[in-house]
């Protein structure tokens, strides 16, 4: 029979994967926004926020509920604090989707620079490096999640072909910088959706083995 | 760390059964110790070794050893008595004489033969001020011990305890019938005296094991299952027995 700590800790769960589930939406959301100039999408992306921030509360509260109430140990007490470093990641998630969602709201209707190519495939990355975290999770699995620690290169890669390519189209066309700098600051969004979707990683193994491999 | 204890394949059996069986471990000086496991595992029993309190039991036989600083406190001819006052003992229920305060922490001083009027009234008031009873009793030494509070009464016999300087104090429960408050000033007390003495203490309170010690072992059945850094045990055990017991799967 599941102890009461047990119940809410399955409670907590429920809500973070909730939460995962939003950010893999929103990563999605935003970047067909620009893909497709669809401001109405975007629009909803940007409303959307303030239920992640919502949901970002309210899983910090259960978490301070049961660190003081049940003095959580061991494999509990790890859970715990991987969701309290879990939840801030995919909050931030949100947060720079929104960015994006914000930069298909400035074109208005307008295409973007040029045909997006790399950015849907960062998103899809993304979106694969947060699935994976959470069956790890899910599966008790640490090699899986470690395996999302190299997707995460694939992320910067992928921002830095993307940054030379525009950085040459504004030395040969000057008069495109705006557009460009839209396209930079999505691709930096992007990169750094990769950089939290790597420390939910980190926190799984953490979750999992009672090792941080932040850093390493 | 200097090891100060060492408990090399030790079992005690109560009769034809063994209440702790092949139990080896180190413990350093100037460390806290807490033992946790469910109730019958042996954790009294292993800590009433350390100072032979057992040996008033009838029909024990232990077998294999423990050195208190390289020596055997088994070995034929040795001095049972100053081992218990270098081994210093405070138990679950505070058991204070019934004489004055003054006088409980004076009497070991007097039993270890210092006679001198001086000599006593100040290490009276040192043991006193080291458990932070002083001040709440230095208007009333007089006064009978068994007066003040339950709290006060436990940090008495720890006063009492200390008074003869021992190296070792081992804690069987020392704050299980206190208040939050007198638990929080033990608790305080077991800190402040780590840079004294080595410290041992039974607990089945698992926050206050992972609040007070720096080691923890985790004993079931008998058997020392695993002895880690209290942060590590209290974070990710070794062992998965370990883990099930403090988050609570059994015990």
């Amino acid at each position: 029979m599941a102890t009461h700590l047990e119940m809410e800790l399955s409670q907590l769960t429920s809500k973070v994967y909730r939460m995962a589930d939003m950010s893999m939406e929103f990563i999605h959301n935003s970047v067909e926004s620009l893909k497709n100039s669809d401001t109405k999408l975007a629009a909803r992306v940007v409303e959307s926020d303030s239920e992640m921030d919502r949901l970002e509360v309210e899983i910090d509260d259960d978490c301070i509920k049961i660190l003081v109430t049940k003095q959580p140990a061991a494999i509990h007490l790890r859970m715990v604090l991987a969701f309290l470093k879990i939840n801030t990641d995919l909050e931030r998630i949100a947060d720079l989707c929104t960015s994006i969602a914000k930069e298909t709201l400035r074109l208005d209707g307008k295409p973007a620079l040029k045909p997006l190519i790399d950015i849907p495939r960062m998103a899809d990355i993304a979106i694969s490096m947060l699935k994976k975290c959470f069956r790890a999770f899910s599966e008790k699995n640490s090699a899986l999640a470690k395996e999302v620690l190299a997707m995460d290169k694939q992320i910067d890669e992928l921002n830095i072909q993307i940054y030379r390519e525009l950085f040459s189209y504004i030395t040969e066309s000057p008069h495109i910088i705006s557009g460009a700098l839209g396209l930079i600051m999505v691709s930096k969004a992007m990169e750094r959706i990769g950089d939290h979707a790597k420390n939910i990683a980190e926190r799984v193994v953490y979750y999992i083995d009672g090792i941080n491999i932040s850093h390493e | 760390m200097k090891i100060k204890i060492k408990v090399n394949d030790l079992t005690f059996y109560y009769g034809a059964n063994p209440a702790i069986k092949n139990i080896s471990m180190e413990i350093c000086e100037n460390s806290v110790l807490a033992l946790i496991g469910p109730s019958g595992c042996g954790k009294s029993t292993f800590i009433k070794c350390i100072n032979r309190m057992n040996d008033i039991i009838q029909d024990i036989k232990v077998e294999g050893d423990i050195e208190i600083e390289g020596e055997s406190i088994f070995q034929n001819g040795y001095d049972v008595t100053d081992l218990r006052r270098r081994v210093g003992m405070v138990f679950q229920k505070s058991n204070p004489f019934p004489k004055s305060i003054y006088e409980n922490v004076a009497f070991g001083l007097r039993i270890k033969g210092i006679s001198s009027r001086y000599d006593i009234d100040s290490r009276v008031e040192t043991a006193l001020k080291r458990t932070a009873l002083w001040d709440e009793v230095k208007d009333r030494l007089g006064s009978s011990a068994l007066g003040l509070s339950g709290g006060q009464q436990q940090r008495l016999c720890i006063a009492r305890a200390i008074a003869i300087e021992p190296e070792v104090i081992l804690m069987d429960e020392p704050a299980s019938a206190l208040d939050p408050i007198s638990t929080q000033k033990i608790e305080e007390l077991i800190h402040d005296l780590k840079s004294r003495y080595t410290i041992i203490i039974v607990t089945h309170n698992m926050q206050q094991a992972a609040r007070v010690s720096d080691e923890t072992a985790f004993f079931y059945m008998g058997e020392l299952i695993e002895k880690n850094m209290t942060e590590k045990i209290f974070t990710n055990p070794d062992r998965e027995m370990t883990e099930n017991y403090i988050i609570g799967k059994f015990g």
